[in-house]
């Protein structure tokens, strides 16, 4: 059998309470500053996608990506 | 009359002015939860019970007046009871005002993600605090300062100079209430607009019902100055009305620093 190779987002110290709502919608924030500064092609952006990813339920991220095609995200991107 | 009693407390006459207020009081709350819910008859129920409470206290501080100033019964002991009670009046405004404040620190120090996680939110047009709410800043301290004229003349006995401050008083306070309606009506933004509407307007509109509140005690102390109801010893009612103005001026400067400047940026 091969290693499953387990991970999730490393903790960050700036979101040291068990509430991580905030970790969570920091780090998706984070990647989409990233590729708008970075660009889409460019790999830097990974880690953050994976951090949200493991952090945030998957019905806000769902949310998130609607409002940001309506343009009604509230948050500072 | 006073000179028959032996003792300087004031044993006041039965009085029927209790029990309006409370049926008033009655009226208001029954009628104000009718008027939130469906059902008839609330919103005239509301309005009944408010002009029921306005009028037992304009009847109810008559009788004060007539009592003291008219018939004599205040002495030194019975000036204590309005003096001192009006301390923690005063004392409980404060603390009604300091739960609005808190509302307002507690959406506004640490924003949830549901409105970005930012303060003000996206899209909420805020004031700029160096346009009417500067201007509107100073002017209720110098009203303050106009009270504070007023209360001197009436200690050194200038009656007519306390009237000039008192007009002085409540001319300036009437300027910055005329503002701040401007300020309202021509803002971008609505108590409905999202959290930072609701604290905003809570937290400036009583502060404003206040404001007009402590413009109309000024008007009345005006007015028995000009009667000449008080005098260089005797004016606790002036008093109370200075104590409150002040207190007002104050919480309009926290008012600016927290929620016009701070709230802004």
């Amino acid at each position: 059998m091969e290693e499953v190779h387990l991970q999730t987002a490393p903790a960050d110290f700036r979101f040291p309470s068990t509430n991580q709502t905030r970790h969570c919608f920091t780090r998706y924030i984070e990647f989409h500053r990233c590729l708008a500064a970075k660009g889409e092609e460019s790999g830097d952006c990974e880690k953050f996608a994976k951090y949200y990813r493991s952090l945030c339920p998957v019905e806000w991220i769902e949310k998130w990506n609607e409002q940001r095609e309506n343009g009604t995200f509230p948050g500072p991107l | 009359m006073i000179e028959s009693q032996r003792h300087s407390f004031h044993l006041v006459d039965p009085s029927p002015w209790p029990i309006s207020g409370s049926l008033g009081a009655l009226a208001t709350t029954v009628g104000g939860v009718m008027y939130m819910h469906p059902f008839q008859g609330g919103a005239t129920l509301l309005s009944l019970g408010i002009i029921f409470i306005l009028y037992t206290m304009f009847v109810w501080w008559r009788d004060v007046i007539r009592e003291s100033t008219l018939e004599g019964h205040h002495t030194k002991v019975v000036q204590l009871g309005p003096r001192y009670g009006s301390i923690p009046f005063i004392v409980s405004e404060v603390m009604f005002l300091f739960a609005l404040f808190r509302a307002s620190s507690h959406s506004s120090l640490a924003p949830t993600v549901e409105i970005g996680g930012i303060w003000p939110p996206k899209g909420i047009g805020v004031l700029d605090p160096r346009e009417i709410p500067f201007l509107n800043t100073p002017i209720l301290p110098s009203s303050g300062a106009a009270v504070t004229w007023a209360h001197h003349a009436i200690l050194a006995g200038k009656e007519k100079r306390a009237v000039y401050a008192l007009v002085a008083t409540v001319l300036l306070a009437l300027v910055s209430t005329g503002f701040q309606g401007m300020e309202y009506y021509q803002a971008p933004s609505t108590i409905s607009d999202s959290i930072y509407g609701s604290t905003f307007s809570l937290a400036t509109g009583f502060h404003g019902f206040h404001v007009i509140i402590g413009t109309l005690f000024s008007i009345i102390c005006g007015i028995r100055q000009y009667l000449g109801h008080l005098t260089k010893e005797h004016h606790v009612g002036f008093e109370a009305a200075a104590w409150y103005w002040h207190f007002v001026d104050v919480v309009r400067l926290f008012l600016f620093v927290s929620i016009y400047w701070w709230g802004g940026i």
